[in-house]
């Protein structure tokens, strides 16, 4: 685990539009006032989807390698920035899907690589222009999810990428736009387990880095409590260790109702008595004979 | 009765001995024996008689003169007049009908007396021939019935308008027990009576009388306690008590110590004393290896103690067996095994050493109640024997991933745990007409103790239900049709506490899910199996249809490493399917839903 970077001037700010700038400087100030002076943010998706080219663009500079025909490193990357003294912390991490399945190596990596951290922001990342979601999107969330509890979805923001699109088939762009968010928010609502609908949607067209961190401002103040990651979340809540205190209980219903009950049942079949069929015909004819009482028995007539 | 034949030889006094029978027999008034020498020096004879014939009886009565001393015969003496003659027949039938009413009832059913009677009206008067037919038919019906030792002694009343027939019906008077060696001699026997007679059923007792259904129950009795290479059970007449019937089992002992070794250089030695003290508690002990003189690690032995008739002999309330073992075996695991898109995973061995300790309390000869304790020693190992402490898969880039699911729960490839284990099983099935028709309840519990590797504490339990519905109850008999069956199983398996992998219930297999092999579908904390099958009957075999779902209801993320996802595992499958059964072998055509693929089996045995 590298120790933390100290953190460089967010010089890339100053490369931003005047207006983004601006903008930039008031939510940061916001923020201080909330007495909230350090962001991670966090940005996973799966491989391709424009991970790294969003950290640069929000970080202003060129920090995450990005290349159109490469697949990516297998290593998690923190950029930290300060500007007014306030700390943005950017984790980029590697794709979690990996020859079709869920790359639980990367997964592991990535939760190795954000121990004793604590993470404000996720930022989940997909690609406006895929048309269709399938069992790998809702793995790459079951992932996250098992991996951070789904609390993480609280703060949690989905980015759409390579937005520069025309739909097909002649859709409105907005209409494109909404489908597509709507898709991928259901799939997270079912692999998260949550049923509201809270977060901010990026809308097309405004400029967007101030917009996100206008929308991370708004997803930090919602009320839920930032993601510490310790090693009791990296190895997940013990399955061993769930309903342990209830196994006396469980043990006392076992015996006095299941072991009882079957034991009734058999003695049931005892005395509804399988009798063989010599030994019913022997007890129609004869009787059940005591043998003390065989002198005096009064005589019987039987019948067949 | 004649015994004499035409073209045979013979002496005056063997003419006289004959014609002696035949007066005697009771059935002639008069016999007479003429012998008239014929021209070539052989005699010819004639036998005339004068049928006994007694006035016509409209009642029949049935009496058990077994046990009684026989009624004396009608002997006239000389000397008497005729006055007293007529007293002493007086006196006669006064203590015949003495007789009668002592006499114990016999239990000749209303229907088969009044065939009897019917006989009787048909003529005008019982002759002789017609008692012939009345002590047949008597006697048939006694032997139908199992009761192969009554016998109709004789015919009293004859000369009321009643008619007595009196049958010894073959009371037990005794039970006798002989031991016999090899070649038959009479030895003294190793095993203690009290534990064979409590195998006798109720019938096979004095008091009762003898049927061959006693007989047959009690030799199948006996010869489940496996001590015998012979056993026979027969009835004789007892010479002390006439009518009586003496009850003889005759028991050949099985060698109670036996060693055998076959070492070439792999092999097995094993040794056996059973029987010991006589109480069929026995010592069995064997020891295996591929190379019996340099033992490695593939040594397996098994040694073990039964101890039945725990409360005693002579408690025949409780049938309790006190059994306990050392053990150990080896098993591949099902947990550790790819799915269907996968290649072959590295198999894991499960090596188990142990003790085990455990009462059995038998109910009847299928349920029973098992509980105990086992200490056991588990080891996880690859195909090159050393161990593993990880599962591992086939990487797409050609290498092995070694990052798979703990083995075991210390983490170490060595589990040492205690826990107690009790199974109650609730067997009453039946065959009717050769199939299975009944209920089977199964309950398994595994409880922890906190003792060993990683202090393991945690409660395993399985239940299992399967029930065999007759459809169409068909009547019961040798040759009579297969019913048909609704077989309707269920297994529910789970587990609240510390699990190990080597101990998590895996899905799909022969006996899981049909159509899957060993651990397919995944392996889980808690499972569930259902399966439902249509047996008919088509000829003198069953045609069945089936459908079967597993399930690990979502818990196969809370074993430790989700085995079943590293081997990318669906967790569930469904199959269907129909086959016939041929003698042992089922073949069957399954479908694998999950594929949707269909396959042919051949298979041994029961699927429930």
């Amino acid at each position: 685990m590298m120790a933390t970077p100290i953190p460089r001037e967010w010089v890339g700010l100053q490369q931003f539009p005047a207006a983004t700038q601006t903008k930039l400087h008031e939510l940061l100030g916001k923020l201080k006032e909330e007495n909230v002076s350090t962001l991670t943010v966090l940005v996973m998706g799966k491989g391709g989807v424009g991970k790294s080219s969003t950290v640069n663009s929000i970080v202003g500079e060129r920090v995450a390698t990005v290349s159109a025909f490469q697949s990516e490193g297998l290593r998690p990357t923190m950029c930290c920035r300060t500007r007014a003294g306030f700390t943005l912390n950017i984790i980029d991490t590697p794709g979690l899907i990996e020859g079709g399945y869920i790359n639980e190596q990367a997964v592991e990596i990535i939760k190795r690589f954000l121990l004793g951290k604590t993470i404000d922001v996720l930022l989940y990342v997909d690609r406006l222009d895929a048309y269709r979601m399938d069992t790998l999107d809702e793995q790459v969330i079951r992932a996250i999810t098992n991996s951070f509890g789904k609390d993480i979805w609280q703060r949690a923001l989905v980015v759409l990428t390579h937005a520069q699109l025309s739909p097909p088939d002649g859709i409105d762009y907005n209409d494109f736009f909404t489908k597509r968010s709507e898709a991928l928010l259901r799939y997270i609502r079912s692999g998260a387990g949550i049923n509201k609908r809270e977060y901010g949607i990026l809308p097309d067209g405004t400029p967007w880095v101030p917009n996100l961190m206008k929308e991370i401002t708004v997803v930090i103040s919602n009320g839920s409590k930032p993601i510490h990651v310790d090693q009791k979340l990296i190895d997940g809540p013990n399955p061993n260790n769930r309903w342990k205190i209830f196994i006396p209980l469980i043990l006392a219903v076992e015996y006095f109702l299941v072991v009882k009950g079957i034991r009734r049942a058999i003695h049931a079949d005892i005395a509804n008595g399988k009798v063989d069929d010599w030994e019913q015909r022997y007890r129609d004819l004869v009787g059940s004979r005591d043998p003390v009482e065989q002198k005096g028995s009064a005589p019987r007539n039987r019948k067949a | 009765m004649v015994t004499l034949q035409p073209g045979g030889v013979y002496t005056k006094s063997q003419l006289l001995k004959e014609l002696e029978t035949l007066v005697s027999c009771g059935m002639f008034e008069k016999v007479d024996l003429e012998v008239k020498p014929k021209s070539d020096n052989t005699v010819g004879l004639t036998v005339s008689f004068v049928e006994s014939v007694w006035s016509a009886a409209k009642q029949f009565k049935c009496i058990n003169v077994g046990l009684m001393s026989q009624s004396g015969q009608v002997d006239f003496d000389q000397d008497m007049t005729e006055r007293e003659k007529m007293d002493y027949l007086r006196k006669q039938e006064r203590d015949y009908q003495q007789r009668v009413r002592g006499a114990k009832p016999c239990i000749l059913p209303e229907n088969v007396r009044g065939e009897v009677l019917g006989m009787m009206k048909k003529q005008e008067k019982v002759s002789a021939r017609m008692l012939q037919k009345i002590r047949d038919h008597v006697q048939k019906w006694y032997h139908n019935e199992g009761f192969v030792c009554a016998q109709v002694v004789n015919f009293g009343n004859l000369n009321t308008n009643e008619v007595v027939c009196e049958v010894v019906e073959g009371d037990i008077t005794k039970v006798e027990y002989q031991f016999q060696d090899k070649l038959g001699n009479l030895v003294e026997g190793n095993t203690q009576i009290p534990i064979i007679d409590r195998e006798l059923p109720q019938q096979l007792r004095p008091g009762h009388i003898f049927n061959i259904g006693a007989g047959k129950q009690a030799l199948k009795n006996i010869n489940s306690l496996a001590l015998f290479s012979n056993i026979e059970v027969n009835p004789r007449p007892d010479e002390t008590k006439e009518g009586g019937i003496v009850v003889e089992i005759k028991l050949k002992e099985l060698e109670p110590k036996s060693a055998e070794a076959s070492i070439q250089p792999g092999g097995t030695v094993s040794f056996e004393h059973r029987n010991i003290y006589g109480l069929n508690r026995s010592i069995v002990g064997s020891v295996t290896s591929s190379n019996l003189l340099n033992p490695q690690d593939d040594l397996s032995f098994k040694l073990e103690y039964v101890h039945p008739y725990l409360d005693g002999v002579d408690d025949r309330s409780k049938n309790r067996t006190f059994k306990t073992s050392c053990f150990n075996t080896r098993k591949l695991s099902p947990v550790f095994v790819a799915g269907p898109n996968m290649d072959e995973a590295p198999p894991v061995w499960i090596d188990r050493v142990g003790f085990k300790a455990n009462i059995t309390e038998s109910f009847t000869r299928q349920s029973k109640f098992t509980y105990g304790l086992v200490v056991e020693e588990i080891t996880t190992r690859d195909e090159t024997n050393s161990i593993c402490t990880h599962g591992s898969r086939a990487m797409p880039s050609g290498g092995l991933s070694m990052d798979g699911p703990p083995t075991t729960l210390s983490g170490t490839g060595i589990d040492r745990m205690a826990f107690l284990q009790a199974n109650i099983t609730r067997d009453n099935t039946e065959f009717v007409n050769g199939a299975i028709v009944g209920d089977r309840y199964i309950f398994q519990l595994d409880q922890g103790l906190g003792i060993g590797s990683k202090n393991p504490l945690f409660n395993r339990h399985q239940l299992t239900m399967t029930k065999f519905i007759n459809l169409n109850n068909p009547e019961k008999g040798a040759g009579k049709p297969l019913p048909a069956v609704l077989v309707l199983h269920g297994h529910y398996a789970g587990c609240v506490g510390d699990l190990p992998s080597y101990d998590a219930f895996a899905l799909g297999g022969p006996y899981s899910v049909r159509g899957f092999t060993n651990g397919e579908l995944g392996a889980g904390r808690n499972i569930l199996e259902l399966a439902t099958e249509l047996r008919v009957p088509v000829r003198n075999t069953h045609v069945y249809g089936f459908v079967e779902h597993g399930t690990d209801l979502g818990s196969s993320k809370d074993v430790k490493g989700n085995p079943t996802e590293f081997f990318r595992r669906v967790g569930h499958g469904t199959s269907y399917g129909a086959g016939v059964k041929l003698g042992l072998v089922r073949g069957e055509y399954i479908v694998d839903h999950n594929a949707g693929t269909g396959t042919l089996f051949f298979r041994f045995g029961e699927r429930f």
